[in-house]
């Protein structure tokens, strides 16, 4: 019969669990405490519960006419932000692919900043905005345009980085200065991604366009965060079921396109 | 690669009308804007001053004020996720078609739902039921996690390698022996991975909710600028930046290593 | 015990529910501690055979008992146990790569230890011990702490044997188990069954689709066609024209092992 091995000195991994199970425990501990968490209060409300439920229910169905309006708005706030936001997004790009960057420092300080403006939640950006142009659909436009710039810039350098080299140096070596090469080699193959992103883009602007009216940035969110602090819950209910009702048909519409384009 | 080149077709009649339905639906969303050439000409200008005017940031107000607001939205999304992790835990196994084929035809759609309304819109109902403050975006982001985190873990599930299954029921092991032995193994470090992704979403989600009084760094930012306190805004985007900057890096470290095998 | 066969087929036919036909009313005993391997082209029923003698495919028609239990009638509990008596090698071995080699022969104890035990993986001395014994048989013993997906295909396949030795098992079954293997490497796995079957006197049904190997270490070789019976004999008796009436062609290099080596 063969020696058994002894068992691998786990003293090492053991101690490393055990450190990493106090910290969560601790980081949750540490939450509960500052959230005041707490079951008894959950449920003790469960009457208040019953309440909210019985204001929200039946939603207002006819206020959906003085919804109308400002749902486009919310739409057109979302397909500014969206097409302003990806023209802007493909030099960007460019410039952050670390194979095809004209500039090593370029490359950097655009890597950079995109990674910053990504850090910040997108009303964030509408607080910014509505507060230096004024309350109104201008500001989530360009909210969103930063954000739309933050997130397709990122995920088409990325495309860029993981095209077929061979080709562009192809090109290269015909005589085709850089800006040839993007011309014909790396925007042509970099395209189709390129659009899928957009598309993804503006599915997850027409769903942040519909809240950025709680912040004054315009759109439908507007008319919900009046009906929201007059606790006309009725109304809420029937601007959420709205709400929800158009983003899921835009997504539906956009995930079909993506799927026909890859 | 090079067919692809040869297989586009001249003419290209469908970029055309690419162009066309763009061109229609940029003026069409213009035209209902007032979005006139004079601000977008200011914008630059007007933008630049209101940075400027952040800086140098309030270090005070940032000390006594912003940290704890930052540090309450870590707290709404820490809790939050964790409580959406675990309940999201036996609802995604539930939702695996190869695991639960009748049970998923039931519990994929719920988190379908689940998941359709945002963070906001949840703490907006939270409110009134638990009252203004972190508890109501707790819950916000608990609730949205169960769906996000729940369709994640039925997705890694699914696509693991179902082989082992039969491996341990051979061996005459019952359903939990499979779970132990033929299915956590497989999946749990990616989807420990997804619960650390998903905190680093709630974050940012959390960051706002304070602007519907579900607490956290948002309602301060919203009152600053309100009161046009612009060096006191500069702390809190200063802070929330450097903050939310550290915690992805070490989140996005740590992940890197569990899916590492 | 002397009574029954290890193995018994009584008419057992198998329809899967895409109304494809596994196996055509099989009739055969298998008599204890024997060594047999089952040989027929892929599709001729050969794995649905294996999978009728631990209730892994449902059995529709007649029964297989094993040591005089049917299998047809077994359920939950039941089922559990008498799968837990016979050990399963797959040609893919199914172990789980990310466990380490002993916690994979472990899960050949998962039917006889407590479940709350496996859980948190608070497994008793003398299994473990077990498992130990299960790798000494497979030459593993030294790799028992390393992550089975760094072993080799040929080392994953003897985990896979040690983890159904660790059942303590009246039956193994071994579907196509060197079909992922190289020659050398195949016949070493041939040898650690047989070995096993010698020294254990555990009967050892193998389906196999290399005819050389087959008549080398098969004490009785049975041929399947089309889910039915179509040989039945003794390992060194059989023929070339055996074969070409099993596979219904001759003998291709295909069929053979050592012309493997040889291309």
């Amino acid at each position: 019969m063969s020696p058994r091995p002894e068992a691998p000195a786990r003293t090492r991994r053991h101690l490393l669990t055990a450190a990493a199970v106090l910290f969560v425990l601790g980081l949750t501990v540490w939450s509960a405490n500052g959230i005041g968490v707490s079951l008894v209060e959950l449920f003790s409300n469960l009457g208040r519960m019953g309440r909210l439920i019985d204001d929200s229910f039946p939603p207002a169905w006819s206020f959906w006419p003085r919804l109308i309006k400002p749902l486009l708005e919310t739409l057109q706030i979302a397909i500014i932000g969206t097409i302003f936001g990806s023209i802007l997004a493909l030099p960007l790009a460019i410039l952050a692919a670390r194979t095809v960057s004209p500039s090593r420092p370029l490359y950097w300080l655009n890597r950079n900043i995109m990674n910053v403006l990504r850090t910040m939640p997108d009303l964030f950006w509408a607080m910014l905005f509505a507060s230096a142009v004024g309350f109104g659909p201008f500001a989530g436009a360009l909210a969103l345009t930063v954000f739309t710039v933050a997130v397709v810039s990122k995920l088409t350098s990325e495309s860029i980085e993981s095209i077929d080299m061979k080709l562009t140096e192809a090109v290269r070596a015909s005589g085709g200065n850089w800006l040839e090469t993007v011309f014909f080699s790396v925007l042509p193959q970099a395209l189709p991604q390129y659009v899928s992103y957009v598309l993804y883009a503006l599915e997850l602007n027409v769903r942040a366009s519909t809240v950025l009216g709680l912040v004054g940035a315009g759109g439908i969110g507007m008319v919900l965060n009046t009906q929201r602090t007059t606790f006309q819950y009725d109304r809420v209910t029937m601007i959420v079921l709205f709400v929800f009702l158009v983003v899921m048909l835009i997504e539906q519409l956009s995930a079909a396109a993506r799927r026909r384009l890859v | 690669m090079s067919a692809t080149i040869v297989a586009r077709r001249p003419g290209m009649p469908r970029s055309l009308w690419l162009g066309l339905t763009l061109l229609i639906l940029l003026v069409w969303s213009f035209s209902g804007l007032e979005i006139d050439g004079g601000r977008v000409a200011a914008l630059p200008k007007t933008m630049a001053r209101m940075f400027g005017l952040f800086f140098p940031p309030d270090v005070e107000y940032g000390r006594q004020s912003v940290v704890p607001a930052i540090l309450e939205s870590i707290q709404i999304a820490w809790f939050g996720t964790l409580v959406g992790a675990a309940l999201s835990l036996p609802l995604g196994l539930l939702a695996s078609a190869n695991l639960f084929p009748r049970a998923t035809r039931l519990v994929k759609p719920l988190l379908a739902a689940v998941r359709a309304v945002p963070e906001l819109l949840l703490a907006i109902y939270f409110v009134p039921v638990v009252g203004l403050g972190a508890f109501a975006g707790t819950l916000a982001i608990g609730l949205h996690s169960i769906g996000t985190l729940g369709k994640l873990t039925a997705d890694v599930v699914e696509s693991m390698d179902q082989r082992p299954i039969e491996a341990v029921a051979a061996s005459g092991g019952g359903a939990l022996s499979v779970l132990r032995f033929a299915v956590l193994p497989q999946v749990l470090p990616e989807i420990v991975a997804l619960w650390l992704f998903r905190f680093e979403i709630s974050l940012r989600a959390s960051a706002v909710l304070g602007v519907v009084g579900a607490g956290g760094i948002g309602g301060v930012l919203l009152n600053t600028l309100r009161y046009r306190e612009f060096a006191r805004a500069g702390a809190v985007v200063v802070l929330t930046v450097i903050v939310v900057l550290a915690i992805d890096a070490v989140s996005g470290s740590i992940r890197e290593r569990l899916v590492r095998e | 015990m002397a009574g029954s066969p290890a193995i018994r087929f009584r008419q057992a036919s198998v329809v899967y529910p895409s109304g494809v036909r596994g196996l055509d009313r099989l009739d055969l005993d298998i008599p204890h501690g024997d060594l047999v391997v089952i040989v027929g082209l892929s599709g001729a029923g050969k794995s649905t055979m294996l999978r009728a003698v631990n209730g892994l495919v449902t059995i529709t028609g007649g029964d297989v008992e094993v040591e005089g239990r049917s299998v047809r009638s077994s359920r939950g509990k039941a089922l559990r146990e008498l799968r837990a008596g016979a050990g399963m090698i797959f040609q893919d071995y199914r172990i789980v790569r990310r466990l380490s080699v002993l916690q994979n022969v472990l899960v050949g104890r998962v039917a006889r230890v407590p479940t709350w035990r496996q859980l948190i993986g608070m497994w008793p001395k003398e299994d473990v011990e077990l498992a130990f014994d299960s790798l000494d048989r497979v030459g593993l013993v030294d790799r028992a702490y390393v992550k089975a997906g760094q072993l080799s295909g040929g080392q994953q396949q003897r985990v896979g044997i040690a983890r159904a030795l660790a059942q303590k098992p009246s039956v193994i079954l071994a579907d196509e188990p060197v079909a992922s293997l190289d020659p050398v490497t195949s016949r070493r796995v041939m040898e650690d069954l047989r070995r096993i079957n010698q020294d254990l006197g555990i009967t050892t049904l193998v389906n196999l689709h290399f005819l050389d190997l087959a008549k080398e270490y098969a004490e009785r070789i049975i041929g399947l066609s089309q889910g039915r019976l179509v040989f039945d004999g003794a390992g060194g008796d059989v023929t070339e024209g055996d074969f070409a009436e099993i596979y219904g062609r001759h003998m291709t290099a295909d069929d053979v092992l050592e012309a493997q080596v040889a291309l």
